[in-house]
């Protein structure tokens, strides 16, 4: 007796495996309709693992166009459509067969097999990689920077609720930005961010000038090194000042590195010289523009005994302006600029309509567009201009 | 929000499903247009020579093979969860993605359909008022 094959399956197996010289009956199913639940997802085979290990989810506010992230990327979904009929094949259903296997002859038509058809796919979702959108990550923690406020209003409130706007935890952003956790991590790592009572924080730039003149003060008081700075004596001093723990640590973290290969006891912490210049140089220009000579001299005059500043230090932070003979250095900081570079390009050439590359670059140099070079950023959004062989060329808007 | 994708299948283990895909639009006769369920559209043959497909619906034949898809593609369903004191859906019910089949290969007619001229064709079976009839795609 031969052994009866494809007898009455009715799904995709019947159709992937079918013999040659043999034929199937493709029907719509019992069950065909809509189904708009059901949706379509082309993406590539190394993403398949994360998918299969629920390792993947959809990220965004109901008004913004959805992202898949997986942990570490962000891609944007859209759907293709398409004018062909893509009938769609479930596997058999076995919990649904109600027949028992018949005896089947391949020439036999009363009792060909089926495959059935659930849906017409009217198309099929498809993942470009994106940068992550990391914009709105600073606008929510701006809302409400840690500073000297909070501190008193938690010694004032005794036993009372501290009112919580503008307050974001881990699980708060992660339902707000759309970007990867690593990607969501990478940019509070950016920002400084500091995570108190369990709560994502920046901290205000006034706040955190004092902390830091706070610590100066201490240094040259007890004679410390700016290479050397012992970390529970920094820490322990500038609790007793009233600044809570976390954000004294904080503080070397933003404005230090720790020292390697240091035996067991305390850390030791190096000052970054060139994050500790430019914290000050922002402090003097947060009032409005100087005049280079004005600004220099209060710069040295401000800075710690014994830093060196150096005006490189405030590239993509600062701009000079001519104004008759006379130069004029503002605050301009690349990290108070959009990330997305549509928006970034038009800023910058709102400031200024012509920029030499070496003022340019440290403005784009952290943009970041998947499968677009630097090169390919300025074609796109820029038009390159020399006005002579020898001339440095320039670049405006398009 | 967060919308999770989520996947009962556990890996290498996701069901294959098929697709057969033509140029064109299969359309109903009026009369069972919306009763379509359980209809035949047509016959998928496999020759002997080099795996070329056939797929006659009416009376037209159209002819294709089974091409890997360059991307794979998973089959999703979108499942509303309801709150536990939720009796129906509403805005604030979650929504999750359900991984339930994984798509390699597809069954592709892209050649002009040939019109069969004899109404019997050995491969077409001839059922009571056979309800398909092709219309391709200029």
């Amino acid at each position: 007796m031969e052994q009866p094959l494809f007898c009455h399956r009715r799904g995709a197996e019947a159709v992937l495996t079918l013999q040659p010289n043999t034929s199937i009956s493709i029907a719509y199913h019992p069950r065909f309709g809509p189904h708009d639940d059901l949706i379509l997802l082309e993406l590539d085979e190394k993403l398949i693992p994360d998918i299969l290990h629920e390792r993947v989810t959809l990220r965004g506010q109901p008004d913004e166009d959805a992202v898949l992230c997986t942990q570490l990327k962000t891609y944007a979904v859209k759907f293709v459509g398409t004018s062909n009929s893509v009938f769609l094949i479930p596997p058999s259903d076995q919990s649904v067969s109600h027949e028992k296997p018949l005896d089947c002859d391949e020439k036999d038509h009363d009792k060909m097999v089926i495959a059935s058809v659930i849906k017409v796919a009217p198309g099929s979702m498809e993942l470009i990689e994106v940068a992550p959108r990391l914009d709105k990550l600073k606008l929510l923690l701006s809302e409400n920077p840690y500073g000297a406020d909070e501190v008193i209003e938690v010694e004032d409130l005794e036993g009372m609720e501290k009112i919580n706007t503008g307050l974001y935890r881990w699980d708060d952003l992660i339902e707000r930005v759309q970007a990867s956790d690593e990607e969501l991590r990478s940019g509070l790592r950016a920002l400084s961010a500091v995570e108190i009572d369990g709560y994502w924080r920046i901290v205000d730039e006034k706040y955190m000038d004092g902390i830091l003149n706070m610590l100066f003060h201490n240094l040259i008081l007890n004679d410390w090194s700016y290479n050397a700075l012992n970390e529970d004596e920094v820490v322990g001093v500038l609790e007793l000042d009233g600044y809570p723990r976390k954000v004294a640590c904080h503080c070397l973290q933003v404005y230090a590195s720790k020292v390697d290969g240091v035996a067991s006891g305390s850390c030791l912490w190096k000052l970054d010289e060139k994050r500790v210049c430019l914290h000050f140089a922002r402090g003097i220009l947060r009032g409005g523009k100087k005049k280079m000579e004005s600004f220099m001299e209060e710069w040295i005059r401000k800075v710690p005994e014994g830093m060196q500043v150096n005006f490189n230090m405030l590239e993509g932070e600062v701009l000079i302006e001519k104004l008759g003979i006379e130069s004029w250095v503002y605050a301009f900081s690349v990290s108070s600029l959009p990330s997305t570079p549509a928006d970034r390009f038009s800023i910058l050439f709102r400031e200024r309509q012509k920029w030499e590359w070496k003022d340019l670059h440290p403005y784009i140099r952290d943009l970041s567009v998947p499968g677009l070079s630097s090169d390919g950023l300025l074609l796109k959004y820029t038009r390159r201009t020399q006005p002579t062989l020898d001339a440095e060329p320039v670049f405006s808007a398009r | 929000m967060q919308i999770k994708v989520k996947c009962s299948c556990g890996e290498g283990n996701c069901p294959e499903w098929a697709i057969v895909e033509l140029q064109g639009v299969v359309e109903a006769q009026p009369a069972v247009q919306d009763r379509l369920q359980n209809l035949e559209i047509g016959v998928l043959c496999r020759s002997s020579s080099q795996g070329n497909y056939t797929f006659t619906v009416g009376y037209h034949e159209l002819t294709g093979s089974k091409v890997p898809l360059k991307k794979p593609m998973l089959v999703l369903k979108k499942i509303k969860l309801l709150g536990a004191n939720e009796k129906t859906e509403s805005e604030s019910s979650r929504v999750e993605l359900e991984v339930i089949g994984i798509i390699r290969h597809r069954i592709l007619f892209k050649a002009r359909p040939k019109a069969l001229i004899s109404s019997s064709h050995p491969n077409v079976k001839e059922r009571m008022g056979a309800p398909g009839f092709l219309v391709p795609n200029e």
